[in-house]
């Protein structure tokens, strides 16, 4: 089982003193600026990576990692159980992307969906996440989006790029990332891709 | 309206262009979108204005609708962020310069002038941050881009300003024809019935034509573009390339916008895209190699359209071959927001006279049954 642990705060040490062997990704040395299924990509002094997971918890505020995972949300938060487990097994939530009040209260739900996530006995359960409101705003093209994208990350930056976020796909990035190192990423050319196919009738 | 004359699948750009042209010649017409106007491709593109490297079928009409653009205001009420920067794609190398040279060649051997041979020192004044390897280029100098989604909501208003119908989210789910008319029943349980049906669905018109009874090859692709952080300008006409896949310009924000066919992958029954970051890297690495200033700066956003594209890299533009009443637009390869303003105006033309005096032999819907459109002619055609 490879485990990503996704946020520095009191959530995300709570869970790796839980997960020892997890791989935590914290600011401001490792930034997680996208994902897609299976892989978190992050940027670091080394360039621009993969990290594989079979599981993963995201601590952090950053709703759109878990948009891109194709989690569900409802009321600006991801929707998850007790365990804090979302939509999609084995990606779970806790602390700040909770809505979480308090550093205790983070630390209390990462230590419940820490041994939830390791198949551990779980005792008590993290309560439904208090409701984020969104921003109504006419919705954005790409450039207006990328404006807002490139705001620093804050509650409201990130209230807005998810409101914006859910009424497209794919889900936008996270946060920038450098152009040179992302280009750096690239290997050989890759082999053209086919179109994709239809078939499907009217439905 | 209770009695439509054209029922009209597909609120994004095509569509509604359709609609608009229709609503001038006094039809009315009822647009059905599944989702909300330029939900995909149509909100999503690089808004590329190109004549430039076009198919010889679709010059003709790339031309005609520049001609429009360069007056898009008086069609829809406003300029729609249309600016006729220029577009030029560049040769990396004496290869890729033959590779143009013949091209323009070509062109002109056809009677279109509009493709321009530059070398190295006018690349140089054109495109002063290019890397110092590229060699020459084609210039089309009335080429330009525009605002994609600002387009579409253009169109749309204007259509509606004539009293067309728009109705967002109602995603149909079957049709039929019987008494003359087209019957068509939406999701939410509401029907439409009218004697003329256009097919301008988009990635989804190959399930519209298949419902009709009539098998077009059409799949879809996904693709990716990115934005960067504000730059300072260095860069005012759109850029390709002739041996890679690249689209490049800056808007007046400073972000520089890179697509031009590397693909994500998507799913047509959800409309969900997921990126592919290696190919967006490779993107990345393209656009870097010919502007070496990009080092500096970030990408803060990426996304993909949902397109519909056809084998032979056209789309389809015609009268069904086997139902009456049916009128297909759609299939456009990445490369329809240029031509979507004359589009719409062919469309009226088949639906009200049944003919149009532009050139859409190349185009029809079952040459696919049969020999092949010319093919091979065309540059590599950035998507957007």
């Amino acid at each position: 089982m490879s485990v990503v642990i996704i946020g520095g705060g009191p959530a995300g040490r709570a869970a790796l003193a839980l997960l020892p062997g997890a791989r935590l990704v914290a600011r401001p040395a490792v930034t997680a600026w996208h994902a897609t299924p299976g892989r978190i990509w992050v940027e670091d002094a080394s360039g621009v990576h993969a990290l594989p997971f079979t599981r993963l918890l995201l601590c952090a505020d950053e709703p759109l990692l878990l948009l891109a995972l194709g989690c569900a949300f409802a009321h600006g938060r991801p929707v998850v159980d007790g365990r804090g487990e979302t939509s999609v097994p084995g990606i779970f939530a806790a602390g700040a992307i909770l809505g979480a009040a308090t550093p205790e209260a983070a630390a209390l739900q990462a230590g419940i969906a820490a041994r939830a996530l390791a198949g551990q006995p779980v005792q008590g359960a993290i309560a439904p996440p208090p409701p984020r409101p969104l921003p109504e705003a006419p919705r954005r093209d790409p450039g207006a989006m990328a404006a807002l994208l490139g705001t620093p990350p804050g509650p409201a930056r990130n209230a807005a790029a998810l409101a914006e976020a859910l009424r497209q796909s794919p889900p936008a990035p996270a946060r920038p990332v450098g152009f040179a190192a992302l280009a750096a990423l690239a290997g050989a050319p890759p082999d053209p891709l086919p179109a994709q196919a239809d078939q499907e009738a009217l439905a | 309206m209770s009695n439509p004359d054209v029922l009209v699948i597909g609120g994004g750009l095509h569509g509604l262009s359709a609609a608009l042209h229709l609503a001038r010649r006094g039809r009315r017409v009822r647009v059905l979108e599944k989702e909300v106007a330029g939900a995909h491709a149509s909100g999503f593109s690089a808004g590329g204005v190109r004549t430039l490297g076009r198919h010889p079928a679709e010059v003709p009409l790339a031309l005609a609708a520049l001609d429009l653009w360069h007056g898009i205001a008086a069609l829809v009420g406003e300029n729609c962020g249309f600016q006729a920067t220029g577009q030029i794609k560049v040769a990396e190398d004496a290869a890729e310069l033959a590779v143009l040279e013949r091209r323009v060649a070509g062109m002109r051997a056809q009677g279109h002038a509009h493709e321009e041979l530059i070398g190295p020192e006018a690349l140089r004044r054109w495109l002063p941050a290019l890397a110092p390897h590229c060699v020459g280029g084609i210039l089309c100098r009335r080429d330009g881009f525009a605002e994609p989604y600002r387009t579409t909501l253009a169109f749309r208003r204007a259509a509606l300003a004539l009293a067309a119908e728009v109705v967002e989210g109602a995603r149909v789910t079957a049709l039929e024809r019987h008494g003359g008319l087209w019957h068509l029943r939406c999701a939410d349980g509401a029907r439409h019935a009218a004697p003329v049906l256009v097919n301008a669905a988009g990635a989804w018109a190959g399930r519209v034509a298949r419902a009709a009874g009539e098998d077009i090859p059409l799949g879809f692709n996904a693709f990716m573009m990115m934005l960067t952080a504000p730059m300072a300008p260095f860069v005012a006409p759109v850029v390709g390339a002739t041996g890679r896949p690249i689209s490049f310009k800056q808007s007046a924000s400073g972000q520089v916008m890179i697509g031009g066919g590397h693909k994500g992958v998507a799913d047509l029954s959800t409309g969900r895209v997921t990126l592919d970051v290696e190919r967006l890297a490779f993107s990345a690495r393209t656009a870097l190699e010919l502007f070496p200033i990009l080092a500096e700066t970030r990408m803060v956003h990426a996304w993909a359209g949902i397109e519909g594209v056809l084998p032979d890299d056209i789309p389809v533009i015609g009268r069904s071959a086997v139902a009456e009443g049916l009128v297909h637009a759609f299939g456009f390869c990445g490369h329809g927001f240029a031509i979507a303003p004359l589009i719409g105006g062919i469309v009226a033309d088949l639906v009200v006279s049944g003919g149009t005096s532009h050139p859409i032999a190349a185009f029809a819907p079952d040459r696919f049954g049969r020999a092949a459109a010319e093919a091979g002619a065309a540059l590599p055609q950035p998507a957007g």
